[in-house]
This record gives structure tokens, sequence and C-alpha cells, in this order.
């Protein structure tokens, strides 16, 4: 895989059982699995969410994440968002608007009650990729663009094709505008074929020559920002693509690739390693393709297979993949119940090495053993702590998504304070209502359960318990009222340094 | 005793305070014992990727070559604004930083370089520059072999080091975890003190007994072990060290300030890697390149004289590498699409500055594009070889005629 940097060597140890891999799942169920299915297929779980799946058991769980009902969070940021990022103007203005923006985005993983429908966008938006500020990018066309993706979140993945073909961020993000009858600009040809259906290997140099040319004549009108046809700078000529001979339009290339087998086994491959696991074997990837072309592209079918599946609650998926700094944020705030992200998200998560909306490249976030280093780590362990800590004064010094505030603090108010890592969180004793009165050991196995499922060892535990009953200094100290709120927020943070918390 | 609130207050209210917020990792510091000092003769190579595809033909204008401003109608450099080497080649206006710094002898054009097979695609042609495996995909970095096999000493956390968020695949290696460090703020662990005996015992120790077999679970352990040792270290390192200059204001310079201050710490860093970007001009090339050539050379130019105030310009050569230049015709949106040739520069006091290679002709294409005469890794071969003095056929897997800017 040319476009994937990621080191291929972290594959789950022990061997894959092809012949029931795909088969559904019917072993045991409980709230690991639960928190698992409720991690991957969304930004993790809150704690009555994972209660209530592992309640409801596999089938009905997963078959509520993919039916998913109307949607009632607001489709657009609050406030203007719309004029061109190139424009000299106010950066002020454009700055917060992009933070408007991505804080739009960060509150509907947050909040959403169909958690799938925000982690398909977001495995679309990582797939289909475009950058907020980019190339004439403005605001208003990404949310469009995540319009786009939420419509088509578990839809057909061979029609999201088509339609971000003509998506007027996709347009501005790899050149469609530039591609003209007269100077065809290959950039959008080859990416598509790239990254975005077939993979490298698959076609040559001259089908990108030749699918540019098909892609000619499709614009954005400066005036409604829509994207536009326009048969004059269209090429209509004919072209030769994958061994067809037509006077093919973008549309008809699209239609080739869709028929090629290539195509549904990229897919597959992207699908397992965001959901399962990293380094998926062929085989694997093979008959989840061929599954996949037999859906006829159906996305929702794809992951009623996948989240069902044997191979997806084996040992071998469980905590075997890296958490996304979206993922490590949201699903943070999930679990210490807030109610509202805040501005200081957006810092830590630009620490972390993710900027909401704006992969790297076109190629996407890589992931996996890249999201990791010493200087991330240690931003995720202090954006963590942070959060865990997090006691908001008094409401009016509090972070809102007021854009005022984002950028210019009142003179007087401390700038820790507005740039507050969430909003209200539930109470710590909320955290942890499990565990028993002035009992460090009920405390510690409630932290553990509550952060990582339990997933410590003997010793980790033991670390976790001696903070509780200790000063840090060598005296022991007594669980009791007046400690005890701090110690449930130092024992979360503590738990939220673990390694195993660094895993989806 | 210091409450956790205020805490979050002092942390992010002043992040710049950093140095002097108690450290988490205060053990682990302590635990590392002194920093070396700074061993004459230490050597270290700063990597500057010009990332997306930088334009050759408007940073090493060939402006005597009527058909440059032939197939550049309407974004060259004009030739009343090229700081010229000589009657036909010189440098973007914006170079000015590069081109003071090739008056003083101390910078090499290196001409015409890329591989076989040109690939045009962004992320192959990065990957094959990071691993200088054009042929096949291996999991390593070039320079990441260079480090597992430099003989440091594997206490030393600081063989290499990442400046920016993401650790660059030439840094990949088998046995060396490279540190990434974005800024002077980046920090340690910050938590309330009775947290941190418990902290210092969960970030060292882990206990085997996991229930979870997580492919990724030995190396968070290893890369929490180091973040928790290296960031201890960072602070202690810099703390010496002054900037004899003012740094520009952007994030590349104030990169380059930090690979100031970790090599005038003498810890023994061989390689520092550092981006700047996007390069990928598609459209209204001038502007975006332009800007970025200002901010590489202004940066470039205050890191040689604050290393030649500290009597370190000597030790440290930069090589800068883009994944590849560009077509050589201009398209119509003023931009320029993938190409491949491109020049390099090599920086520093111990370089033979001057011009090497002829520059590759602009009316023999290759479909569109330059032909290349000097492979990269021959490039590489010398730095390896000349700056680094090690063998260099097991790091690039075979054998790379050296060139003589060294």
């Amino acid at each position: 895989m040319s476009a994937d940097a990621q080191p291929a060597q972290y594959r789950p140890a022990g061997t894959l059982d092809l012949s029931t891999a795909l088969d559904e799942y019917r072993g045991q169920w409980d709230s690991r699995r639960a928190a698992h299915l409720l991690r991957r297929a969304g930004f993790g779980g809150s704690p009555q969410e994972i209660e209530n799946a592992a309640a409801a058991g596999m089938d009905t769980t997963v078959a509520r994440l993919i039916h998913f009902g109307a949607d009632q969070l607001p489709a657009a940021p609050a406030g203007d968002i719309s004029y061109d990022m190139r424009a000299t103007g106010d950066k002020t203005q454009r700055r917060n608007a992009m933070i408007l923006t991505d804080l739009w985005w960060l509150d509907r993983c947050l909040r959403t009650t169909d958690p799938l429908r925000e982690r398909m966008t977001y495995f679309w938006s990582n797939h289909f990729t475009s950058g907020i500020g980019q190339k004439g990018i403005t605001p208003q066309m990404m949310v469009d663009q995540y319009a786009l993706f939420r419509r088509f979140a578990l839809g057909n993945y061979a029609e999201l094709t088509h339609a971000v073909t003509a998506d007027p961020a996709m347009l501005h993000y790899l050149d469609g505008i530039a591609n003209r009858a007269q100077h065809p600009n290959e950039n959008y040809a080859r990416e598509l074929m790239e990254l975005f259906t077939m993979g490298v290997g698959n076609y040559t140099e001259e089908d990108v020559r030749q699918a540019a040319r098909a892609f000619t004549g499709t614009t954005v009108d400066r005036f409604t920002g829509q994207s536009v046809f326009n048969p004059r700078f269209h090429d209509d000529g004919r072209k030769t693509f994958l061994g067809r001979s037509g006077d093919f339009t973008g549309d008809d290339v699209i239609d080739i690739i869709m028929t090629q087998p290539s195509t549904a086994r990229f897919m597959a491959y992207k699908f397992l390693r965001a959901f399962v696991y990293d380094d998926p074997e062929p085989e694997l990837v093979n008959a989840l393709g061929d599954r996949f072309r037999g859906f006829d592209y159906d996305v929702a079918r794809l992951m009623g297979v996948l989240l069902r599946s044997n191979v997806f609650y084996s040992q071998r998926a469980y905590r075997a993949l890296v958490k996304s700094p979206l993922e490590v944020t949201i699903g943070a705030m999930k679990t210490l119940g807030a109610t509202e992200v805040g501005a200081r998200t957006l810092q830590a998560m630009v620490a972390m090495g993710q900027i909401p909306m704006q992969p790297p490249n076109v190629a996407g976030w890589p992931g996996g053993s890249l999201w990791l280093n010493t200087g991330t780590y240690l931003a995720r362990l202090n954006y963590l702590n942070q959060l865990v800590s997090f006691k908001p004064a008094s409401s009016d010094q509090m972070t809102t998504m007021a854009a005022a505030q984002l950028v210019a603090p009142p003179q007087g108010v401390d700038p820790g304070v507005l740039y507050a890592p969430a909003g209200q969180l539930s109470s710590p004793q909320a955290w942890v209502s499990a565990a028993k009165p002035g009992d460090a050991h009920s405390l510690a196995a409630s932290v553990l359960e509550l952060v990582v499922q339990g997933d410590a060892t003997i010793e980790q535990q033991q670390d976790i318990l001696r903070y509780i009953v200790s000063d840090g200094v060598g005296n022991r100290v007594a669980l009791n009222g007046e400690n005890f709120e701090e110690k449930v927020r130092g024992a979360v943070s503590l738990a939220m340094a673990l390694p195993t918390y660094q895993l989806a | 005793m210091n409450t956790r609130r205020q805490f979050i207050q002092q942390s992010v209210g002043a992040f710049a305070g950093f140095l002097a917020i108690d450290s988490i990792f205060a053990r682990a510091a302590r635990a590392a014992g002194a920093v070396p000092s700074p061993g004459s003769g230490a050597r270290t190579l700063l990597v500057v990727n010009l990332q997306g595809g930088n334009d050759g033909l408007n940073t090493v204008v060939p402006f005597g070559d009527p058909d440059y401003y032939r197939v550049r109608p309407t974004i060259n450099v004009a030739q009343s604004d090229v700081l010229q080497f000589d009657r036909s080649l010189g440098l973007n206006a914006k170079l000015a930083g590069i081109k003071a710094l090739y008056d003083q002898h101390r910078v090499a054009v290196l001409q015409g370089v890329h591989y076989p097979n040109p690939n045009l695609s962004h992320f192959r042609s990065t990957e094959i520059w990071q691993t200088a495996a054009p042929e096949t995909i291996i999991d390593t970095g070039w320079a990441g072999r260079y480090l597992d096999d430099a003989g440091l000493p594997k206490s030393n956390l600081f063989k290499g080091i990442a400046i920016g968020p993401i650790l660059p695949k030439m840094l990949v290696s088998n046995q060396t975890d490279v540190p990434t460090v974005e800024n002077f703020k980046t920090g340690a662990f910050k938590g309330a003190r009775d947290e941190q005996a418990s902290a210092d015992q969960i970030l060292n120790g882990a206990g085997s007994d996991y229930a979870v077999q997580s492919p990724y679970l030995k190396l968070v352990q290893e890369i929490e072990h180091d973040a928790n040792a290296s960031s201890a270290q960072l602070p202690h390192l810099v703390a010496g060290y002054k900037p004899a200059i003012e740094y520009p204001q952007t994030p590349f310079a104030q990169g380059l300030n930090l690979a100031a201050a970790v090599i005038a710490s003498g810890v023994g860093t061989k390689v520092i890697y550092v981006s700047l970007g996007s390069f990928d001009t598609h459209a209204n090339q001038r502007a975006t390149q332009d800007r970025l050539l200002e901010q590489f050379a202004g940066g470039m130019k205050a890191f040689y004289d604050d290393l030649a105030a500290h009597q370190l310009d000597g030790q440290v050569l930069t090589m800068t590498f883009s994944e590849f230049g560009r077509r050589v015709e201009e398209n119509a949106n003023r931009g320029t699409d993938h190409g491949t040739a491109a020049p390099m520069f090599l920086i520093g006091g111990g370089v033979k500055g001057g011009i090497y290679g002829d520059h590759p002709s602009l009316s023999d294409l290759d479909f569109g594009n330059l032909k290349w005469h000097t492979d990269f890794r021959s490039v590489y071969a010398t730095v390896l070889e000349r700056w680094l003095g090690v063998q260099s056929a097991p790091i690039l897997g075979g054998a790379f005629d050296t060139l003589n800017f060294v």
C-alpha cells in the first residue's frame, strides 16, 4: 500500500480462522465486549451506554447502531462561517470561523445519540479527504461535505463516490475546478484511483491521463458555491480507460472503476483497518471485499456483517487499534459525563497530532503506531489529566462556543480557565457510584472498570490503590469525605495514563 | 500544598513557564544522571523536508535559459529578481538568507537529483526518499537504520529528534525510539504532588500479566517509558542555552531554534528532522512558494548565525529534500503539477560551497518532466560516509558513488 505509511508489523498474534471469521458471533456478551463495540462503532460509550448495550445484547445493539433515527443536533455551526479563506480579511474572524466549525463537529461526536453515523462521517472524511482552510475551502464547504458524508454514512459507496466527485470542497482540494479540456489537471483522477477506490498497481499513468480528461468541466460556481458542469470545459472526445473506449464522462469512469474487483478489496482493507485490526490478512480482505461487491457496495449491510462478526469480537481484535486523538478526547469526555466540548479540546488535539477537519495530506491520517510518539503521548496524558481535574469556577468564566471568547478572553479572566477542556462534567462521585464508601479497594476497582473495563495488570491495580491510600511522600492516608473527590480525580487520571487506555 | 486547581492555571495559563514547573518525572531525570558535555567534533545532520513537492525551477532559477521563460510565462522569476550565482543560474529572491550563506561558501547546490522510475504520488515518493528504497516498500527509514547502527549508547534518548507532531518515516527504526518535540513548550506530564509517586510507577513499570494481547501494547509501553525519561531530561539539556540572535516568529524557525538548543547542549544528537510546507502548488504557485521559501531562508540564516555565535556552525550539516520537483510547463492555474528532478541544498560550515551538476535541460524532457542525473542515494551515501563517518552500503542497501560537497 503506497499510500499507507503504516508499518506493516502490527497484525495481531495468532491465526485467523477464515472459515468462521465473518460469521455471526455467538460467544459471551458483557460490558467489556459492549465497550469494545462502542469504541469501534462510535467514539466510546458513556458508562450508561455501555451498561445499556451489555443488557440489550449484541444483535440488538448493532441493529440500533445501524438503524439510526432523526438527528436533533445542529446541522451547522452557529454564526457566519461563509467567506473565501484566501481572501484578505479579518484574520481573527477567519480563525474563529474555523474554530467554530471544528467545535461544531466535535460537539456532534460528543452528543450524538447515533454514534455510528458520526463515526462513519469521520471514516469518510478520512477516506475522501479535504482540508478546511486549504486551497480555498471555506468552513461552509466543509460543513456541506460533512453533511454529504452524514447522508451517505451507511449508504451506497458507489453513489457516494459519484457524489463526492462533484462536491465543492473536493473540487477545490484536488483541483477539479482547474480541470479543463484545454488543460487537464490530473490531481483528482490520480487520487481517486490511488486512494479512494482501487489502490496503486491497478491502473497505469495513461489511465490517469485519460480519466482526467473525462472529469473535465465540473467546477464550482463562484457566486452560489455549488458545483456546476460547464460543457465548454469538458473534453467530450474518445478516451480509453482500463481497457474500454468511449466518449467517457467522469461518471462513466467511476462506473468502470466500480466493476473492478480491486475496488471492493481496497475498501475492505480500509474498513478492516478502521474497525477491526491493522494489517489484516489478505484472505480476510478478499473475503470481505467479495461480500461488499455482492452487497452492491451497500455499506449498511457490510457494517452489519462486520460489527456482528467473530473476527470483530475475537481476542485478536480486542484493544488491537490505537485510539486517534479524536477518540481519546471524545471518549474521555463521554466517560466523565461531559455535556459540552471546550475550546481547549482543539488545542489538545493539535498537540496530539490531529487537527480536526485537516488531515495532513490527501491520504488522510495514517493512524496506528504513527499516532504515538513521545511528544503526542505526553500531550494525551496532559490533556486527560487536565480534563479530569477540571472544575469550572463559575458559568461566566466557562468556555462556551461563543466566538468572541475563543480568541480574546475578556480582561482579567485567566485564559487557563477560559480555555477549558470541556464544559461541565458529571461529579466524581457519579463516576464511581459502584464503589463502597471508604473502601479504597473497591474505589480502585471502580476506577479501572470505568476507564479501561478492568484491562490492567496486578501491578497497575496496586499502583492505583497505593495512590489512593498514600499522600505521595510515604504517609498513609484514609479515604474520607474530605479527600474522596480529589482521590477519585487522581486515580482516574492515572488510569487514563495506562497503556491499555491508549488502545481502542 | 499545591492544589490541582492551581496546577491547571499554571500549566495552561502559563504555558511558557513550563521549565519552572515541577516535573512529575523528576525522579527519572535524576536517574538519567549528568548531561554529557559538548564534545568537539561531534557532528549533527539536520534534514529539512520541503514537504509537498517544491518546484525546483523557481527555487534555483535557470534564468539564462530562454526556455525557462517560455515554459513559465506567468509564474517565472524575473531575471532582475534573481539572486544570481553566475550568468545563467541564481536563487529566487526570497532566498536571500541562503544566498548570504552561499556567499560565505557554506552552501552546496546539487542539481538534477531524483531516482530511477520517478513516482508522482506524494506518499509513495515521500516514502521512497525517507526509506531510500525506490523499488521496495520497507518499514524503516534510512536515518533510523543509521541510528540503530551508529554505536551510540542505548541510554541516550536523543540520538535523533523529530521536531513537529509526527515521527517521519525517515526516523522509524527497529531499535531506536526517536522523540518528537514540538517546541520549547512541549512538556512533561503535569500532575498534583500526591500523584507523582504513583505516576512514576505507573509510567515506568507495567507488569506483564495483561489479559490483553494487543499488537500495540509493547510499543505503547516503550513510548511511555521513553516519553517519561526524555521529557524529564529535555528541560535540563536546553536550560543552559541562550539564542545569540532572534529567530523569526515562524514555526519553522522556532523549530530550528529548538534544534540549535539541542545541538548546543552537547547531548550528542546525530540526526534532527524538521519540515516545512506545503509546497504542493497546483494553483497560484508564486504566492505560496515565495512565502515558504522566505520562511525557509529566514530560518536557516538565523539558525547558522546562532550556531556560528556558539561556534557550532562547523558541526552541523543541513540537507534539504522534497519528494519531487514539479512539471516543467506551468498549468492553466498559475501553478505546476507533480514532477521529478529538483535541486537539494547542503548547508553548513563543513560544506564545500558551490554548484554541483548541470541544470537539467528544459527541452529534453521525460513526459514533460526534467531528467535527473544524480541519484539521491549518492547524496545520502556522501552524508553517511563523509559526514557521519559510517559505511553507507548496509544502510542504503547498496553502494552508491559519493560526491565532493563535504
